[in-house]
């Protein structure tokens, strides 16, 4: 079991240990200069000075904190209205409108907008996150209720549910797997809405996060700290992607036999 | 007859007709002007064509779908899906597949009104045990075959003891030989359970084995046969009178074709 995963990611692993050596390899010769192209070495250094030293571990659990809020606040919002929707459809008619609409404001683009209403504090970040992951995940939801198979339904009106019991017992678990999928783009997305609000406002009233970080960096001129910091990013997003999300596909979909 | 306590009218069915939704009232209905009565414990066994609106009527029944005309079941108009009306589909795919057996049958029985848990797993396990499947409770559908998942939803059907089981060619899509054993089991539990059964097939041999009444529809829904099943349990092709019975159906249904 454990050989048969290894030699499922050996690939992988291998292209990754490629990258490094080609990465040293043309860091010795000197094609750009240090700033540009810092050594493996002094990256990795930066990467381990970073939490012993300046804190990068406080501002990457800032951030995850920050992020959790929104996205638990926009998953939780776009399940209960997009719930709604499928109950009556006039509230599905104006949602699927809002849905494509506001999906096409890019969160940086409410920031003028957002800082009006609520300063540049932790709530427009929260703001900033939320918008990122409900319309993405709205939509999902709604793709997915309505490719459930019209049997689930039936059976489920059947057994005597109607209406929200209807929407809790039978097209959520029913449109799980685009449920999930929503949920990796709402991640996605929330991510990076997260990283530029911070970026663009620098640390808030209350802490400073991993977009601030990197500015703090920038400032600096620490380039190797500047490559320290999105590798760290890499690794949180690898993390929740197998930690987090495929622990769950493996905890329901996969083990309903809705996904292979 | 009538004061025979098994011929009580369980389900009546009073001038059906079905149009689809995107078809011209001009055009000819998928029920013309159907009436039906069935009686408490009868087992009928719908034969017809395909789209003869044999589904279309057991899915009015079900209140699955919009019509014309009434149905009652106990003396009340039925308008909404409910559980005393159980369907069992011919898909295998009717089982919830993010539950497991267990809970697929288990469920149910809380809309029933069962609040205690343990009498719900009580029920449910009688039920598995009924079609053979009490070792599988903790399965999920995806790793049963199709005949096991049809045992299952006929598991979960009966639990709920509906006023009526509704099923809709649910062995037509199994091999013979899994077809037939649950055939046979259908039949046993038929003899120790009180049930109502709609039964509808193409198949000629499981409706003169299955059922005591057998009704055959043709185009539009029209009854060109009802009648009680003259054959005593179990009928085999090997029983007097069997073939008889085939040739009668089969010379009804070439004619409605």
């Amino acid at each position: 079991m454990m050989a048969e995963k290894l030699k499922k990611i050996l690939p992988q692993i291998v292209f990754v240990g490629i990258v490094i050596i080609a990465w040293q390899v043309l860091y010795r010769l000197q094609i750009w200069p240090e700033l540009l192209f810092p050594s493996v070495g002094s990256i990795g250094r930066s990467f381990v000075d970073g939490f012993t030293q300046n804190n990068f571990g406080g501002a990457i659990l800032y951030s995850l904190e920050l992020l959790a809020r929104g996205l638990l606040l926009g998953i939780a919002l776009s399940l209960v209205l997009s719930s709604l929707a499928m109950v009556s459809k006039s509230i599905y008619a104006v949602y699927n409108m809002l849905v494509s609409v506001f999906d096409l404001i890019p969160g940086v683009a409410l920031f003028p907008v957002a800082i009006l209403w609520f300063g540049t504090g932790e709530s427009t970040i929260i703001f900033i996150v939320v918008h990122s992951v409900i319309w993405p995940m709205s939509r999902n939801v709604i793709d997915g209720f309505s490719s459930i198979p019209k049997i689930y339904i039936e059976a489920g009106e059947n057994i005597g549910l109607s209406g929200l019991n209807l929407v809790r017992s039978v097209y959520l678990p029913a449109a799980f797997p685009h449920i999930i999928s929503g949920l990796k783009v709402g991640w996605a997305r929330a991510w990076r809405g997260l990283m530029s609000a911070e970026m663009v406002f620098g640390a808030t009233g209350a802490g400073a996060g991993i977009g601030f970080y990197i500015q703090y960096r920038r400032s600096f001129m620490d380039s190797a700290g500047l490559y320290a910091s999105l590798i760290a990013i890499i690794l949180i997003g690898v993390v929740v992607e197998y930690g987090v999300f495929r622990v769950i596909e493996n905890r329901t979909i996969r083990k309903w036999g809705m996904v292979r | 007859m009538t004061t025979d306590d098994q011929k009580r009218p369980l389900l009546e069915v009073r001038h059906i007709s079905k149009h689809y939704d995107n078809q011209l009232t001009t055009d000819a209905p998928i029920i013309g002007d159907l009436s039906l009565v069935v009686n408490d414990q009868d087992f009928l066994c719908i034969l017809g064509p395909s789209g003869c609106g044999k589904t279309t009527l057991l899915r009015c029944i079900a209140s699955f779908e919009n019509y014309q005309g009434e149905i009652l079941v106990d003396g009340q108009v039925v308008s909404k899906p409910g559980s005393d009306r159980i369907v069992v589909f011919q898909d295998f795919n009717q089982l919830f597949p993010w539950k497991t057996v267990a809970r697929n049958v288990q469920d149910p029985l809380k809309r029933r009104g069962i609040k205690d848990k343990q009498e719900r797993e009580r029920i449910a396990d009688t039920y598995l045990e009924k079609v053979g499947l009490l070792d599988y409770r903790d399965y999920y559908p995806h790793q049963l075959s199709g005949g096991m998942k049809q045992r299952v939803a006929i598991a979960k059907a009966l639990a709920l003891h509906p006023r009526i089981v509704l099923m809709d060619e649910p062995f037509a899509s199994l091999d013979a030989m899994t077809r037939k054993s649950i055939q046979a089991e259908l039949l046993q539990i038929k003899e120790k359970e009180e049930m109502t059964v709609i039964f509808i097939t193409h198949n000629i041999q499981e409706a003169i084995m299955l059922g005591n009444r057998i009704m055959v529809m043709g185009r539009g829904g029209n009854v060109l046969e009802d009648m009680e099943n003259p054959l005593p349990k179990p009928a085999t092709p090997a029983c007097e009178g069997f073939s008889a019975l085939w040739d009668h159906f089969t010379q009804l249904l070439d004619q409605s074709q």
